[in-house]
């Protein structure tokens, strides 16, 4: 479990996040949404631990990121390093001893080639492979349908099922609002750095359209279209 | 130049010095140096080539505007270079430069080549696949040049062609990684950087053994000589290993930069040094890893 107390954080005198409170509990997939710059982001960096910030992050474990995978937006790759060597390194890095790492490959990406040139979905995908393959409790995904193709993306959504019948927390956030409605338990939607709705399951449809209602309201209009 | 800790504006001024006591050395030192200056200015150019940019600007501009555009930019770009043969009355060179320009604005071509090169050191941290598959070439020099030395019978030859090689491994370290790769490790910090230095020294023992072992076998009377730079490169690879995490998540900023050549000038400050980037590391890398 993460529990999450008055999680504030500033960029000088910008204010990011303001006084979060949440709880992520083990087995459970929660999800994220709000518009660009809204926090998610940077919500994810401070319970990673690549932030400082104001408040507490507590959790189960002693040091929560070794136990965390994080999926990045957008994931950086080095210039010379192959698909298969880049699993290897986010394995090596967890002490993890990977063996037939092709036969891993379920998203059949070209692990010889460098993955510098790999496509925006290809590099999303390598990098979500190489997470899942460290044996975390926790999970944190940073727009992981971005960019990715119909297969993969019914892929990725069957790997969140069964990691949560295997009792893991994932954390995610996602534009793609129906992608999230169809494997998460709650959804939380943020502005300006807070949270302003925690939604179950029994009520995602309703926030969906409240979402669109709020989001698209009369601007389509304005542009007059003809 | 911001990213080498270098204010824009002094590196601006700087710099135009810099290229003419360069330029002028050049000039000096070799009768082929208009060939080497013609290639420099060339390679400078073939950045503007690659085929991903000029897409994009046929995409924004006309075709005349487009090839103007290239045409401006590359001339732009070797102003200093066609003033400096001006200046040395090498008046062919100078329009052969300007020919090719023209000719290099037709071309579209990228300078990365993405063939995967084999590496022998795939299974530990980065920095030597990458940098192994950017210097492949320096190592068969490395070791033509200690085989020249032991031919001709010069120790000073084959102690430069292991510097050679200690200075391709030290350059794998000059740029940090992105910070998530050093956050995934589930190590303390300590136990990082001893990670990475253990790493460094083992892998560069590796490629420098066919030089050591050569060396030793055929200039035995003086291995003392032989382990005192050995010992040297150890010392300066472990400053770099050291020394790049000393700013984490950012670069190296110019005063380690000079704190690093200091010590190229008067290597026993290492035995401050080394200490000192340690100390630093271990301070930044506890933001992000176990204390």
């Amino acid at each position: 479990m993460i529990k999450i107390k008055k999680l504030s954080k500033f960029y000088g005198k910008k204010q990011v996040l303001n006084a979060i409170d949440l709880e992520f509990r083990k087995g459970k997939v929660y999800g994220i949404v709000g518009e660009n710059g809204a926090g998610k982001t940077t919500l994810f960096r401070c319970i990673s631990g690549l932030e400082n910030y104001k408040g507490s992050i507590s959790s189960d474990f002693q040091n929560l990121k070794d136990h965390l995978g994080l999926l990045q937006t957008e994931p950086f790759f080095f210039s010379k390093i192959t698909g298969k060597e880049y699993i290897q390194l986010l394995a090596n890095s967890r002490q993890i001893k990977l063996s037939n790492i092709e036969d891993k490959n379920i998203f059949d990406l070209p692990l010889k080639q460098y993955a510098s040139t790999y496509s925006t979905g290809m590099k999303k995908k390598l990098a979500l492979t190489a997470i899942l393959l460290q044996e975390n409790d926790i999970f944190i995904l940073d727009e992981p349908f971005n960019g990715v193709d119909i297969q993969s993306n019914l892929i990725i959504t069957e790997i969140i099922k069964r990691f949560k019948e295997l009792e893991k927390t994932l954390i995610i956030s996602s534009h793609i609002f129906s992608t999230l409605a169809d494997t998460c338990d709650e959804i939380y939607l943020m502005k300006n750095g807070e949270i302003i709705k925690k939604v179950k399951q029994i009520d995602f449809n309703r926030l969906e359209s409240e979402m669109k209602e709020f989001t698209i309201g009369n601007r389509i209009e304005k542009l007059e279209l003809k | 130049m911001i990213d080498f800790g270098l204010p824009l504006l002094i590196g601006y001024t700087l710099f135009p010095f810099a290229f003419i006591i360069f330029s002028n050395y050049l000039f000096e030192k070799t009768e082929f140096a208009n060939y080497i200056f013609l290639l420099i200015a060339l390679s400078f150019i073939s950045k503007f080539s690659e085929p991903k940019r000029n897409n994009f600007l046929k995409s924004i501009f006309n075709k005349k505007k487009y090839k103007n555009l290239r045409i401006v930019e590359n001339i732009i770009y070797c102003i200093p270079f066609t003033l400096f043969l001006v200046y040395k009355k090498q008046f062919v060179f100078s329009l052969i430069l300007n020919l090719l320009i023209i000719v290099f604005t037709l071309l579209n071509f990228s300078s990365n080549i993405n063939v995967t090169i084999p590496t022998p050191f795939s299974k530990k941290p980065f920095e030597f696949t990458v940098g192994f598959r950017k210097t492949f070439y320096v190592f068969p020099i490395a070791y033509f040049l200690t085989y020249i030395s032991v031919s001709v019978e010069n120790l000073n030859l084959g102690i430069f062609s292991m510097l050679l090689v200690g200075m391709a491994c030290f350059s794998y370290y000059s740029k940090i990684e992105n910070e998530y790769f050093v956050w995934n490790y589930n190590l303390s910090s300590k136990e990082f950087l001893i990670e990475k230095t253990k790493t460094c020294l083992i892998f560069f023992s590796l490629l420098s053994l066919p030089i050591i072992i050569t060396l030793t076998i055929c200039f035995f009377g003086e291995i003392d000589i032989l382990i005192i730079f050995f010992l040297l490169c150890y010392a300066y690879l472990t400053a770099i290993v050291f020394a790049k995490y000393s700013s984490f998540p950012n670069e190296m900023n110019m005063s380690q930069g000079i704190l690093i050549a200091t010590s190229f000038i008067f290597p026993p400050i290492l035995f401050i040094f080394i200490p000192l980037f340690y100390s630093q590391s271990i301070k930044k890398l506890n933001t992000v890893l176990n204390d």
